[in-house]
This record gives structure tokens, sequence and C-alpha cells, in this order.
């Protein structure tokens, strides 16, 4: 059997005005799995993400979080649920060093608002072992590190403070190569923990067949295609990749040119 | 670990190169120059017992507004209306000593004249950040436009009021009022104290060694000008200007809620990316307002010094005020983009200033516009030494 969804996402609809953002998508993310969500520039995936994280309201549609019916109205409330969305521009502050970004907002204060540096140190430090990078000195400023570790703070961050479904938003995009494979190392640890969700959005294929476990592809607003990664073929995520696009259309189109 | 890490490339620094690499050192090594050239130039006299009371109080006074304009320039904003401020904050006070406090509560008390101003002081401070986050304007322009209000506000209160730019005359308050002797009386006479009784032990060893005459020795004295002893053999100095205190709790406290408290990573956060700082739940809006408004209270306590130092206040109170408050604070290492720097260093920035500012009188060949020269000089300097410290954090170089 199955192990039971974490979160659950039925029949989710989001217009703008006449735009139909995001039509009927339903998703469902388990503990311990990558979920790939996949398409191209302009399929709704950000619409989506944006929807789970709080940052939109849907249209229509139902949200459950553990067999519970949600609704966020707010960020806030999508992360006092248990989602934790890491954007592409991470949220992360480069003049502030490692602790003082990790604890951003929601510091650790004794009386009088003073701050428990050496305990936010040890956290920063522990918590971003746990995911693979070992900081010697998290005084050290943010601008300092390269992307892929900035990644890993933000991810570290957001499942400290609670995340049980971790939406990593593009989080290898704009990365070198080197600094791409970090972060798939990172998210490969996280789901070694078993007991968060991750949603990972990218238009990479290459990557989301190293680690996804479910696939989720977008087009136009709506799912064509889903499953594991055991139903769906390379070919078939080739195909949908494209948008339901066979690549040899692709190349006539290309060689009419 | 056999594998390198991306952590490594990062070498561990001895705590020289730490020391070398802060953000105050560069503040901190034109203070010394400053303080060694002004000693040898003015033959030691700006650090007699005059000269340092002197330079002191200058010092003190910039670094209170210096200290206000640099934790809002950490948040990302600016105040040009810090002079404007202590004019008006100067004319408040001053005009309800003389005319009584308003809609006919009766004769003022410096304490109350006080508060009721730091009332009016901070409602303006939260008004201005109230209109720069609501608004998104840039704070430069909106306290522009504050820095005309209230210079115009200022001086129709006071020919409305008193039919002339400024009160004078005031009785001296700090002969009855504990609260005005705060503001514009002596503090540290202890210290002054101390230097007096060991100057009468070397001026009585001198005397007893070298069995000199009476005219040799106050000679003698007289060069030996940094014991606390005038030409009658009294005490010549007895304390420092209150505004030190006031310099050395405000710039104690702000350097305590920016480097230990939750508060001064907000401040941080809010000056270094406010989107990013909001995302994670930072009051951004909160922050600004809050700034602004320490803004106006140090403004309101450099004005209630000088009100009570000289029992006057004139219109043109805190001309440039604003804009030597700021240099300070940039040649303190505090970024103009915001997000960084410390108050140690605008404490080293506000000692440099005050003794350039004060340099003519302990050098009588020099012209005193050199201080805007000098001024101007270094504030460029240090702009590029900032700039080089933002690229290297920010990666760069």
């Amino acid at each position: 059997m199955a192990p039971k969804s974490y979160m659950r996402v039925e029949n989710v609809t989001k217009k703008f005005g006449p735009f139909t953002a995001v039509n009927g998508v339903d998703l469902d993310v388990y503990p311990g799995e990558v979920h790939a969500l996949l398409g191209d520039n302009g399929a709704g995936k950000s619409t989506l993400i944006k929807i789970l994280s709080g940052v939109h309201q849907p249209t229509s549609g139902t949200i459950y979080m553990e067999e519970v019916e949600r609704s966020f109205r707010s960020p806030r409330d999508a992360s006092a649920a248990g989602i934790g969305t890491v954007y592409q521009d991470l949220a992360i502050n480069q003049l502030m060093s490692v602790t003082r970004n990790f604890f951003m907002g929601r510091e650790l204060t004794s009386t009088l608002g003073k701050l428990r540096m050496d305990e936010m140190d040890q956290i920063a430090h522990d918590e971003m072992l746990k995911i693979g990078i070992d900081f010697s000195d998290p005084s050290q400023a943010v601008g300092t590190m390269s992307g892929g570790q900035r990644q890993t703070l933000a991810i570290a961050r957001a499942i400290y403070f609670g995340a049980k479904v971790l939406i990593l938003d593009e989080p290898t995009s704009a990365l070198g190569q080197k600094q791409q494979m970090e972060v798939l190392k990172t998210i490969k640890r996280v789901r070694a923990r078993g007991d968060i969700a991750i949603i990972f959005i990218t238009h990479n294929e290459i990557h989301s067949r190293l680690i996804a476990d479910r696939y989720t592809f977008l087009a136009l607003g709506q799912v064509i295609g889903q499953g594991t990664k055991a139903e769906l073929e390379g070919g078939d995520i080739r195909r949908l990749m494209a948008g339901g696009a066979e690549i040899k259309d692709l190349e006539q189109e290309l060689a009419k040119i | 670990m056999s594998e390198r890490s991306e952590s490594d490339r990062l070498q561990n620094e001895s705590w020289i190169q730490r020391m070398i690499r802060r953000p105050e050192i560069g503040s901190f090594i034109v203070m010394i120059v400053i303080i060694l050239a002004l000693g040898l130039a003015s033959e030691g006299k700006a650090f007699n017992a005059l000269g340092l009371k002197n330079n002191i109080a200058i010092i003190a006074q910039l670094g209170i507004i210096a200290v206000g304009a640099a934790l809002l320039m950490i948040a990302g904003e600016f105040d040009l209306s810090i002079g404007p401020m202590i004019a008006f904050a100067g004319m408040s006070m001053a005009i309800m000593l003389k005319w009584g406090l308003p809609f006919g509560l009766g004769e003022a008390t410096p304490f109350t004249a006080f508060a009721i101003t730091m009332c009016m002081t901070l409602a303006f401070g939260w008004l201005i950040g109230t209109i720069v986050v609501r608004s998104g304007l840039s704070s430069f322009i909106v306290t522009l436009a504050f820095w005309f209000f209230l210079r115009g506000l200022t001086e129709v209160c006071f020919r409305l009021i008193n039919q002339n730019t400024n009160v004078s005359g005031l009785p001296d308050y700090k002969q009855e009022s504990w609260f005005a002797e705060q503001m514009g009386g002596e503090v540290f006479g202890w210290l002054y104290d101390g230097w007096f009784w060991i100057g009468q032990k070397v001026s009585a060893g001198l005397e007893f060694t070298a069995g000199m005459a009476k005219d040799d020795k106050i000679d003698l004295i007289n060069y030996l000008s940094f014991l606390n002893i005038n030409r009658k053999m009294e005490q010549w100095v007895t304390g420092f200007d209150a505004r030190l205190l006031w310099f050395i709790i405000i710039a104690g406290v702000a350097w305590y809620v920016l480097a230990r408290t939750q508060i001064g990573n907000w401040i941080y956060a809010t000056g270094d990316n406010k989107e990013s700082a909001r995302a994670n739940g930072v009051p951004v809006n909160r922050v600004k307002v809050g700034l602004f408004m320490f803004s106006a209270f140090c403004a309101t306590i450099f004005a209630a010094c000088q009100v009570f130092d000289t029992n006057s206040s004139d219109a043109a109170k805190g001309m440039f005020k604003e804009l030597e408050a700021i240099a300070i604070a940039v040649v303190g290492g505090i970024l103009m983009t915001g997000g960084f720097g410390s108050i140690v260093g605008v404490v080293f920035g506000a000692v440099t200033f005050g003794l350039v500012a004060n340099a003519v009188f302990f050098i009588p060949w020099i012209d005193g516009a050199w201080f805007r020269v000098f001024v101007g000089t270094v504030l460029l300097a240090a702009v590029f030494a900032n700039e080089r410290i933002r690229k290297r954090i920010t990666g760069g170089i």
C-alpha cells in the first residue's frame, strides 16, 4: 500500500481575470519523495507554487494537508502549516552572516531582545552539516558563499523552521555544473531523512531524472502527464517536457526555416 | 577528509588579518593620524585640560546625531531633516521657556519644555518615516521636503511669537533645575578634580626640588599645560560638557542594539535587502519608522544640550548638521546602500570630525575653511573604501 500523502491538491484552478493560469491541477506529494514539477516557461509552475505557498489564493479547488482541508491566506499561514518555499532569489541577504541569515526574522532571544548568538551559531552549523555543508565559521558573510551553498542555507533554514513540504523553485538554474550537483546532493540528503516531501520545480529534464521519484508535467496551465518514475519512461519525460511535442517534430519545424 | 569542499577555499585568518579586515579599521587609522597631527601642530594645546573639554564638546555634539543618522543609513534610508529638526526643537524649547507652555498650561519648566518638544519631534519623525514607507518614495526627497518645511516653520514660529529669529538671555536654568544641569551642565568633574590634584602635587614637587622663582614656575606650568591649573594656581577646568554623557549613552545603547539584539538583526536585514527581510517576517516598515523617530530623538537631545548650555536659541541652529552627520557615518564605514556598518566606526568618525572642525582654534595659522576641504577629501576616500568592502563581501573582488 502506498504511504499516505502529506499534501494533496485537488482540481486547483487559478484565474487572473480572463486568463486561466492554472486549470484543474491535481497533485500528490509523499514524505521521503521528490516530486518533480516540470514544464516550459509559462506552463503555470510559478502560479501553482505561489498557490501552495500562500501567495495566491486559488479560484477553485482544495488543498489537503495530511487529509485535512486547508486554505492559506498568506505565506505565513502556509509556513505555519509546514510548507517551506525556497524561491530562486532565496530571500538571503548577502552582507549578513550565515547565522544572521539563518535566523532572520525568527531570532532566538533572551531578555530585552538580546540575541543568543552562540546557540544560534551552533544550530546554523549543525543544521547545515546535516544536509552536507560543514561551515567552520557561521559569522562568515553569505556574499562569500557559492550559489550552491546559499541554496543549502535556504533549504536548511526552511527545514529547521518546520517545513514538512519543501518547495524548491528552480534551485539548479543560474548555477554552474558543479554547484548544480551540490544542490542535487543536498536534495538527496533531505529526501533520505524520510519525513520531508520535496516539490522540485525545474525545466531541466536531466536533473529531474537524477533525483525525482514522481513527476507532474504542466503545459498551458494543465497537467499533461503524471506518474512515478517506473510508470514513465525516459522518452515520455522528454516528450512531455517539450509540452507534448516530439523532438522529431521540433527538428522538422527547425528544418523548415 | 581528502576531498576538497567549497568551504575550504575560505582561508582561516589570524586575528591580525581579521582586525585589518574589520570595517572600522579605516576610520580608526584616520582618527589616530588626526589625533597625532593635531597634537603636534597645536604643541599639545589641543589635548590640555581646556582643549580636551572643547574638543570633546564638539565630538559629542556631532556624535549624537551621527549615531542616529548611521542607524538609519544601515536600514537603507537617509534623513536630511536632522539640522532643521535641531533648529525646530531648540526654538520650541526656548519659546516655551520664555513665553510659557502652549494652550495656557502655565509656566514651562526645563523638563516640561523638553518633554513636549520631544513629543513633537518624535511625531515629525514618525510622519517622515510613515510617508517614506507608505509611498515608497526615496527618503532623500521626502526628508529634503521636511528640510525646507521645518526650517521655514522654525523661523515663522520665532517671528510670530517672539518677533525675532532668536531667543536669548534666558535665565540660567542649570542653577535650579536638575534636568537642565543634565543637559547643559558638566559631567565627569571628578576626572578634572583628580587631574587638578595631580597637578598640585607636581607643581609642589617642582617648587620643592628646584626652588625656582615664582615667575619661572608659572612659565613652567604654562609650558606643562597638561596640568589642570590656571595662572592663579587654581583649578582651571571643572568638567566635560554634559553632552559627552549623552553621547556615551546613545552610542552605547545603539551599539548594543545593533550588534547584540534582534532589532539589530532586523535593522541590518532591512537595509541589506528589504524584500528578503520581509519574506522572512522582519517588520521592515516598523523598523524604518522607528529609526526615523530615533534620528529625531537624537536631534532633540542635541538641541536640548545646546539650549540649556547657552540659554538661547536661534533659527540658524543646526545648519549643515544633517550633512555632517551623514559624512561622519560614511567615514565611519557605513555603506551608502545600507545593510552594513558599525557604531564603533561612527564613534571614530565623530572623533576625527570633531577634532578637525575645532583645529582652527588650536592652530592659529590655519584657515578654518580647510575643514571642509578635509571633509570632502576624506568623504570621497571613505566612499571608495566602503565600496571596496562591499564588493569584497558580496564576492565582487
